[in-house]
């Protein structure tokens, strides 16, 4: 390596710089990590490839076992019964958990999984563990991705024949900045830098907008623009994308994604086949873990057949003498996931607004995902959308990762003489950042769905006479109050010039760079006076570390409402 | 680089703490009585448009400092925008503008002389055709983009970071009415006070009973109601607005961009609410 030996880098710097010295830059892999499933792709010179395991697999489970002194993941591991992955040995949904404080409502579904979730409800993170000959050995999702990542990395290596280093990862559009560091983090521990960090949604509609220049260049038509509304369910997350194509460039208008998925799906589908079962499985004992297994691998068997067929006879032996019997149809399913799909159609006509787009502008409506498959998704979609028929030049499990290993070529600076690589996709943010102001409400200074790089503020003022101090709680969510909202981090403001309240003005801008990266900045003005009274703060988030749930609680206990801001009237 | 970076923030939270010295108005009735209806619209219109206390601080003379901030700021930039060539090999540019180079397919440092209609091509009329808008600002992007010059030198991302981010300000500013509107006064060296208050009791008995309507809506049936004649409302200053710049009575301009502020908030509210 001709990097320099020692660098310092910003504590925060979780990415580094890209260091581009080599005359053949590295093309960077594109990884979709999903809930259930994981894929690689490359771009191989002239399309995109996806690498297969030793077993010839290009879907590799997403979990890692802990039998053994060297814990294995799904990538090389050679799984003797599906079972095995439910005997509370390996951790899997680690997507669902990442980043995540015991407090969390999606971390508390987690704990009927065959594993260790435990909570504490303090706001910490949830100690997890996997059961290594009886006894529970804890562990993190980071660390339990890091070694999935590490098998990724040396079954690419093995095939590529060179040394990987860059990634472009796919992500779901709910996840906060905080679960992005502990993505970066699970990344570096796997000796893995990341270009890129993508929403799902938005890798897909790179790809569309490759197929759509093709198509131009194959008719010579006028590449007029196109708009996709992309919609994505896996096994633990929910996006919705829309994105205006012309000409390769792909221009996000707007994104929704949620926390619901095909984990859903089976959990309430476990709970309608067995209204006991959460109860039945809360101690964790041998027998438990194991009938719990039995459980859910016969709800995803079944659940899978009703995509095809309208009914399912379910027959599955729960071990102690109990033995489940029944016969589930389609209606039943979909009656038990009301609530899901509800707000799949929520998301999607969310999603339309926020783009200020209508139904009858939408050109192609893509589905991609597991829930692709899904009979009741498939026209709910359709339905909103008023199209009879979805867009089918899209492999819908494969769309992620090649639209990632597309954006891992293009910004490694690859071009292709064909112009396969001529595209770019515009992105917004997912989320809403602000801080909190007006009491408890949250104050967004960059709304979601802006337009990336981007940088906005807003003015605030002091809540009392002669404060000299002020607390900037900055949040990132779509949540009315602050509590409803990821906390990213907090700083005090110091120095304020003793000032009737409302006097001070305190700017605080949000800066988000092209690489994605956030800073805040904060000054204080007093009027009629030429210079910021103090010297400008820049403050670059998160800085919230694990166990930071309890922060904002503390925060208020500590100094209630004495340092609170205000909003000043927007300024344009 | 670090340090230059910073530098560089810096220079633009100078610029917007500076920026809102002179405008600079509290909203600070935040405990008014709604049984109380003459406070009730006190509050209701500082919280619409301005207060009386801008009028006090407009009376100081605006503070300019924060400008010679941004204008050192520029150095980087503007020595190489002074001239016309190509930074990086030389070319002359086949085309205006000029911000990017056809020859080495480099992106040029920022031109501050160049404005938003320059950039996409269009005459500086206050009527533009947009249907062309959309795809001048992907091709712009297509070529400025920060991520498409990853791998490039550190002074070229620089420079895609800051063209990148105009295509995108003159993008946002050009495609909408209002904000289109304050930007042509303002190349003719008319500075609009957004924060000026209109003082037609009409059109603000107007404001306030669409406010409350909003307030009252039920649905977004009812919302879509309201909406739609405020957005007619929109479209007729912009009319008006369009005649009275084309025909140099700029006083009358000011007049109409005041009026679409208004039902640009309203708008802007409803649309919130939706």
């Amino acid at each position: 390596m001709d990097e320099p030996a020692y660098t310092v880098v910003s504590d925060s710097e979780t990415t580094g710089e890209e260091k581009s010295s080599s005359a053949f830059p590295e093309i960077a892999i594109g990884i979709d990590i999903g809930t259930s499933q994981c894929s690689i792709a490359i771009w191989n010179g002239s399309q995109v490839e996806l690498l297969k395991n030793t077993r010839n697999q290009k879907m590799m489970r997403s979990y890692v076992t802990f039998k053994d002194e060297v814990p294995s993941g799904g990538v090389s591991n050679q799984l003797s019964h599906e079972h095995e992955i439910l005997s509370g040995a390996a951790i899997f949904n680690m997507k669902r958990l990442i980043g995540r404080v015991d407090t969390d409502p999606v971390v508390h579904a987690s704990t009927c999984l065959p594993f260790l979730v435990q909570t504490l409800d303090i706001g910490v993170r949830p100690f997890i563990a996997a059961l290594v000959n009886n006894v529970w050995r804890s562990t993190t999702p980071e660390e339990v991705l890091a070694i999935f990542l590490v098998e990724l990395r040396a079954m690419a290596e093995m095939q590529l024949k060179r040394p990987i280093r860059n990634v472009v990862l796919t992500i779901p559009v709910s996840f906060s900045r905080f679960q992005l560091t502990r993505i970066q983090r699970a990344c570096a521990m796997a000796g893995l830098h990341i270009l890129r960090l993508m929403p799902e949604p938005t890798a897909v509609a790179l790809l569309y907008a490759q197929q759509q220049q093709l198509t131009v260049h194959e008719n010579m038509g006028s590449g007029s623009e196109k708009i996709a509304l992309i919609f994505n369910m896996g096994a633990g997350y929910c996006d919705v994308a829309l994105s205006a194509t012309a000409g390769g460039v792909s221009q996000i208008k707007a994104l929704a994604g949620s926390t619901i998925g095909g984990e859903d799906l089976l959990q309430n589908m476990m709970c309608h086949l067995l209204p006991d079962f959460e109860s039945r499985f809360s101690n964790h004992g041998m027998n438990e873990i194991k009938s719990l297994g039995l459980l859910r691998v016969a709800t995803q068997d079944a659940i899978h057949k009703l995509s095809t067929q309208t009914a399912v006879q379910i027959d599955v032996n729960l071990g102690n003498g109990s033995k489940l019997s029944k016969l589930v149809n389609r209606e039943e399913f979909e009656e038990v996931n009301q609530k899901i799909f509800e707000k799949c159609e929520n998301l999607i006509i969310q999603c339309l607004h926020d783009a200020k787009l209508e139904i009858d502008d939408i050109t192609d409506v893509i589905l991609v995902g597991g829930g692709s498959y899904i009979p009741k998704l498939r026209n709910l979609v359709k339905g909103i959308c008023k199209k009879e028929e979805l867009y089918n030049f899209i492999n819908p499990l494969e769309a992620a990762v090649c639209g990632a290993a597309l954006e891992g070529a293009v910004a490694s600076g690859i071009s292709d003489p064909f112009g396969n690589l001529d595209l770019l996709t515009i992105q917004v943010t997912p989320l809403g950042i602000g801080i909190r102001a007006d009491g408890n409400n949250f104050v967004p200074i960059i709304p979601r769905n802006t337009t990336m790089p981007a940088r906005k503020d807003l003015v605030f003022t002091t809540v009392r006479d002669n404060q000299i101090e002020a607390l900037v709680t900055v949040y990132e969510g779509e949540g009315v109050k602050v509590e409803e909202n990821h906390l990213l981090g907090y700083f005090k403001i110091t120095g304020i010039p003793p000032a009737p309240k409302g006097v001070p003005e305190i700017n605080v801008c949000m800066d988000i760079d092209a690489s994605n990266v956030l800073r805040v900045l904060a000054g204080v003005i007093l009027p009629g006076f030429p210079h910021p009274a103090i010297p400008v703060m820049e403050i670059r988030l998160p800085t919230v570390d694990d166990g930071h749930g309890w922060c904002a609680e503390a925060l208020h206990k500590t100094y209630g409402s004495t340092l609170d801001l205000e909003t000043v009237q927007k300024k344009i | 680089m670090m340090n230059k970076a910073r530098k560089k923030l810096w220079k633009a939270v100078s610029d917007v703490v500076g920026r809102t010295l002179p405008y600079s108005t509290s909203r600070r009735f935040e405990t008014y009585n709604p049984n109380n209806s003459s406070q009730s619209q006190t509050h209701f219109l500082n919280s619409l448009s301005s207060s009386s206390q801008l009028q006090i601080i407009n009376l100081c003379p605006p503070h300019r400092f924060s400008q010679n901030v941004i204008f050192s700021g520029k150095n980087f930039c503007s020595e190489s925008a002074d001239n016309s060539a190509c930074w990086n090999c030389n070319a002359v540019p086949k085309a205006a503008p000029f911000l990017f180079c056809q020859s080495c397919r480099t992106v040029q440092p920022l031109h501050q002389s160049l404005d938003y209609f320059q950039i996409y091509g269009l005459d500086k009329n206050y009527e533009i055709e947009d249907e062309n808008m959309e795809r001048k600002y992907k091709d712009w992007q297509k070529k400025l983009h920060p991520d498409l010059v990853h791998s490039k030198s550190q002074r070229e991302r620089e420079y895609a970071a800051e063209q990148s981010a105009r295509v995108i300000e003159a993008y946002r500013t050009l495609t909408n009415p209002l904000s289109r509107a304050i930007y042509i006064l303002k190349l003719e060296g008319i500075d609009v006070n957004e924060e000026e208050t209109v003082s037609d009791p009409e059109l603000l008995t107007e404001i306030m009973e669409i406010r409350e309507a909003v307030e009252d809506a039920a649905d977004s049936k009812a919302l879509t109601e309201i909406l739609s004649p405020v957005q007619e409302k929109l479209v007729q200053w912009s009319k008006s607005f369009a005649y009275a710049f084309r025909n140099q009575k700029f006083d009358e301009a000011l007049n109409c961009i005041r009026r679409m502020t208004y039902y640009d908030r309203v708008n802007k509210e409803i649309m919130k609410k939706l």
